[in-house]
């Protein structure tokens, strides 16, 4: 292991890096002034914690972790419980446990539970799944997925899903199954549309007709096509963007940070982040593709989908592709739980690498 | 792993990353204008602002118009918690509708005026207040620091800053600066969270010809006779001749441009420029000096009067005297009707016309004020038969106050006419070191020099001898003519019988005169005539500004106008009545004992001295001037004028007198002037 260092991924890490400090960047020029000004240095702490958890899980044989998924799940499952019975009430949410002065969101933990259950799940098997074994994952991803939405949650929901996509589509799923598989997906769509919350209904409402009531519900995608595109080709400047400042644009340290970050630097600061992200995500596949096992290869796809569901999703909405779902920008917003779940991650991925030419 | 499903994922990743891409293009380039007009729409109350406007100066750069920076008061409403009673507490302090100002903090959540332009102590009372919420903003208030000084020149300025009268109408553009507005950054819960006003250049400042000195003068010597002679109204402009500069422009009443608002709106206007009247016997300048440069006339041809009428286009005229024969020279001394009318005649229509014109008649002058009347002086196409008779003496035809100043002027300065100019100068940021110097315009000659000076001596036989005696100055030679033309009756056809339009129109002193100066009284009552009720006006303010500009005595004070004492006209001596009237007279002056020596023009009415004016030693101390240069006329004009009987032998300029100048004599004395080419 001590020669191991020299297969961590630099690459990766800086460029992982890079796209942290300008979160934390914009974080602080959007909240500039507000009440939340001081949250980008919370962030700096956060990411401090980032590093040292990724520096611990890359230590940690991702072996061992597909070992003892099972009761990673377990764990998972009574602490969503706990969090839904004595978790403190945020935005009539219950999300978050309190840990020293910090609120953790134990859904973000989950994800990285849910990962490796599922790369444990399509490790051993040789075959490619059939039907039964679609229902026994579709359970054992849904009852986290039923928890969090219960709390309620549906963006964090929405997340767990396309880890078990990709572990299927990975694990060998037949596209003619697949194929029913959506199907019915589609069928029993307007099935959940019943239980989703009024202001759920609307942001999908709103996603289609944006202008209808632009004040409530479309009010969000409209400011942040506004911001995005004030901003033109440069961009107004750090702490100039006129729709972050004024508080049009909600959230713009967490949900809206790319579009915060697009007012103030241009369709050319644009551009550069997402080819940043584009680079991690390609790095990571590459990543899988090196991996020494079937398992390490889905643990970093796992993540893959993750990251990759949260990037077009939010980018998506930002730019009126997507309705407002409360999907954070990975690294860039800001939030604790959502870093320390990207740095664990990325500590395991880094252990795959690492243990590429050892075995 | 299947290498093809990643593969297809790399795949979904890149399609996807392509139409953000494009997405971001098209927001960010395509839609950029549109959608940044739509973040500024959202994000920006603009409150127009004005920069403060330029200053106004008399021609000593004193200031006449200034803007203060005063404080304006806005409410951003959501900032409030309780408006009604923040509403209460202002209304208290500024005297407004509490209900109507509540209802306008209601109204708007982001911005609202509570009020403009406040007091200092409604300023200083709000502050303490310290109310949330309620924010003051700077804005430029137009102060008029000599109150109603010259009001209806500079005319005065709205709410919005905007000149609705006067130069700040004429100049607003210039002086009125830059218009910014004040840019209220509003949140999205409309928050005005930052207001910015850009810095604001101010306006041009404006120099003016008045001298706030004779402009004082004028309007305290005409508001004293609009009030002593019950009158409409008054105006009065003093014109430097020589080069066409308003020294004053005068009317009465006046108003306060501090307080427009409060102001009858007549009160408003410049009559000095809006307002035409018919001159009357003022015209026969022209028509005389008209007469005089086509050579149809010279000063001493005797020209049969007809014994006060004649027939014109089929009209009996009938003079107002029953003149016999009198020389040009009397004609405009008792300002005969039908010796005007005769001249006219003999320039027929349209030479006539040209002259009218000529001296700025049925045009407009381009001074710089707004309103400007160009008067009614019709072609002679659109003439009846009986037109020039009235208008050689002065009827038929509609002018200016600042008209007919000007035509004097141009008689005064030797037959060249100056437009008149109020502006001096203009210039921008602080005052200069050194006071601005009038740039003269080109002169335009009417008559010649010859004619001018012609026309000069007639018209201060009108001073000394004619119509206008109460204009005699004390010190000063001083030349002019009367005008006393009916009104138009407003109800019908014809001439009011009641409403008299007096004024008179002269110049001091007669060597390059220093001033002309027009006073127009409208519907005095009790007198009418123009020497009568605007002589005295003339008299007072020449016999102050003379004194204040400089200008060297011409003739010795504290003797009292001579007319007073030789019976210039010897028709009227003996007459009882006069002796009565003058001992009335006498009781101003000091040694009373000569009034006995005194006598009066019978067909004029008896000199009452003006108030405080102090006539003194009839008798005595007469000083023999110098008559050194001067050509026969003036110096037979100065010796009428002093009393003094000359001798005159030879032609051409006087070059020796007897007694020496400097000799004190009585009047009556002779004196012995030679001349020589």
């Amino acid at each position: 292991m001590r020669s191991a260092w020299r297969d961590f991924d630099w690459f990766l890490f800086a460029l992982v890096l890079l796209v942290c400090a300008i979160g934390i960047v914009e974080i602080y020029s959007a909240t500039l002034g507000t009440k939340f000004a001081s949250v980008y240095i919370k962030q700096i702490y956060f990411l401090g914690a980032g590093l040292f958890l990724m520096a611990v899980f890359s230590r940690i044989d991702y072996k061992a972790l597909l070992e003892v998924a099972p009761w990673l799940y377990v764990a998972s499952v009574g602490a969503l419980l706990t969090v839904l019975v004595v978790g403190r009430a945020i935005f009539h949410s219950r999300r978050w446990i309190p840990i020293g002065g910090a609120h953790l969101q134990v859904s973000e933990f989950v994800k990285l539970a849910i990962i490796i259950v599922v790369a444990r799940f399509f490790a051993e098997s040789k075959a490619p799944p059939g039907f039964g074994d679609v229902l026994r994952l579709g359970a054992l991803v849904g009852v986290p997925m039923l928890l969090v939405l219960a709390e309620p949650d549906l963006g964090t929901t929405l997340t767990y899903a396309p880890i078990a996509v990709v572990g299927l589509l990975l694990g060998g799923l037949s596209w003619r199954r697949f194929g029913v598989l959506l199907l019915g997906f589609v069928l029993v769509l307007p099935l959940a549309w019943h239980h989703l919350h009024p202001y759920q209904k609307a942001r999908l409402v709103s996603f289609v007709h944006p202008e209808a009531d632009p004040l409530h519900s479309g009010y969000q995608v409209l400011q942040s096509k506004i911001a995005v595109g004030s901003g033109g080709l440069w961009g107004k400047g750090m702490a100039q963007g006129s729709q972050t400042r004024g508080e049009f644009l909600p959230v713009p340290q967490t949900d809206f940070i790319f579009a915060a970050f697009a007012e103030e630097h241009g369709f050319v600061g644009a551009i550069i982040v997402l080819a940043l992200y584009f680079l991690i995500l390609t790095r990571l596949i590459q990543g899988a593709q090196l991996a020494p096992d079937k398992g390490g290869g889905l643990l970093i796809m796992g993540l893959v989908a993750v990251l990759a569901f949260h990037i077009l999703v939010n980018v998506g909405m930002v730019v009126g592709f997507m309705p407002v779902t409360g999907i954070p920008l990975p690294l860039m917003s800001s939030g604790g739980s959502s870093l320390l779940f990207c740095f664990a991650a990325l500590g395991m991925v880094m252990n795959v690498r690492m243990r590429r030419f050892v075995n | 792993m299947n290498p093809r499903r990643i593969t297809l994922m790399e795949a979904v990743l890149v399609g996807w990353a392509v139409l953000v891409c494009a997405r971001l293009f098209d927001l960010q380039v395509f839609n950029y204008g549109f959608l940044l007009h739509k973040a500024e729409r959202q994000q920006l109350r603009t409150i127009d602002v004005s920069a403060p406007r330029g200053v106004i100066y008399d021609r000593d750069l004193h200031p006449l118009a200034m803007s203060l920076r005063v404080d304006s008061v806005f409410a951003v409403p959501s900032q409030i918690h309780d408006i009604e009673a923040t509403a209460h507490a202002l209304a208290g302090v500024l005297g407004l509708d509490e209900k109507d100002l509540a209802g306008r903090m209601h109204a708007s959540r982001s911005f609202c005026w509570v009020a403009r332009k406040i007091t200092a102590e409604q300023s200083l009372r709000l502050h303490r207040l310290d109310l949330k919420g309620i924010y003051f903003q700077k804005e430029p208030k137009r102060f008029y620091p000599k109150g109603t000084l010259a009001a209806q020149v500079l005319g005065y300025v709205g709410l919005d800053n905007k000149g609705l009268g006067g130069i700040e109408r004429e100049f607003n553009p210039e002086i009125q600066g830059q218009r910014g507005s004040m840019l209220v950054q509003v949140d999205a819960h409309q928050h005005s969270y930052n207001h910015l006003s850009e810095h604001l250049d101010a306006g041009e400042n404006l120099v003016l010809t008045i001298d706030e000195n004779i402009q004082y003068i004028a309007q305290q010597e005409l508001d004293a006779a609009v009030a002593s002679t019950h009158a409409l109204r008054g105006t009065v402009i003093v014109e430097r001749p020589s080069t066409g500069e308003i020294l004053a422009m005068a009317t009465s009443p006046s108003f306060n441009p501090n307080d427009y608002a409060h102001t009858n709106p007549s009160y408003l206007q410049n009559p000095a420029v809006t307002d035409v009247y018919e001159p009357g016997s003022v015209f026969k300048i022209v028509t005389v000096s008209a007469a005089l440069q086509e050579h149809l006339t010279n000063p001493d041809e005797p020209i049969d009067c007809q014994m006060g009428s004649i027939w014109v286009g089929g009209r009996l005229i009938h003079d107002h005297a029953r003149f016999g024969i009198l020389t040009p020279t009397q004609i405009i001394q008792h300002s005969s009707d039908v010796g005007a009318i005769k001249l006219g005649l003999r320039l027929g229509d349209d030479r006539f016309y040209k002259y009218i014109r000529a001296y700025g008649f049925g045009q407009k002058t381009g001074i710089e004020l707004p309103g400007e009347s160009r008067g009614l002086a019709r072609p002679p196409d659109r003439w009846t038969p009986m037109s020039i008779g009235a208008i050689s003496m002065g009827q038929e035809i509609a002018v200016t106050p600042i008209q007919v100043v000007s035509m004097v002027s141009a008689v005064a300065d030797g037959g060249v006419y100056h437009s008149p100019h109020i502006v001096l100068d203009r210039f921008t940021g602080p005052r200069p070191a050194t006071l601005p110097q009038y740039q003269v315009p080109l002169g335009r000659r009417i008559v010649s020099g010859r004619v001018a000076n012609e026309m000069k001596m007639m018209l201060e036989q009108v001073v000394l001898a004619g119509t206008a005696q109460p204009a005699q100055l004390n010190g000063y030679t001083a030349a002019g003519k009367t005008g006393t033309a009916q009104k138009v009756d407003p109800g019908g056809h014809g001439y009011s019988k009641t409403d008299y339009v007096a004024s008179f129109a002269g110049f001091a002193p007669l060597q390059n005169p220093a001033i002309t100066v027009l006073v127009v009284i409208d519907s005095p009552r009790g007198g009418h005539e123009g020497g009568k009720v605007a002589g005295p006006v003339f008299k007072r303010i020449a016999e102050r500004v003379l004194p204040y500009l400089g200008v060297p005595h011409d003739v010795p004070v504290n003797s009292a106008p001579p007319s007073l004492l030789a019976g210039a006209h010897p028709a009227s001596e003996g007459s009882g009545r006069s002796r009565g009237e003058l001992a009335d007279a006498a009781q101003a002056v000091t040694d009373s004992g000569t009034s006995d020596t005194a006598e009066i023009n019978g067909d004029q009415q008896p000199y009452s001295p003006a108030p405080g004016s102090v006539i003194v030693n009839l008798g005595k101390g007469l000083t023999v001037p110098s008559f050194s240069g001067q050509p026969v006329r003036v110096v037979a004009g100065e010796c009428e004028r002093l009393g003094l009987d000359p001798i005159l032998q030879g032609h051409g300029v006087a070059v020796s007198q007897s007694p020496a100048a400097g000799v004190a004599v009585v009047p009556g004395s002779k004196v012995l002037i030679r001349f020589s080419e």
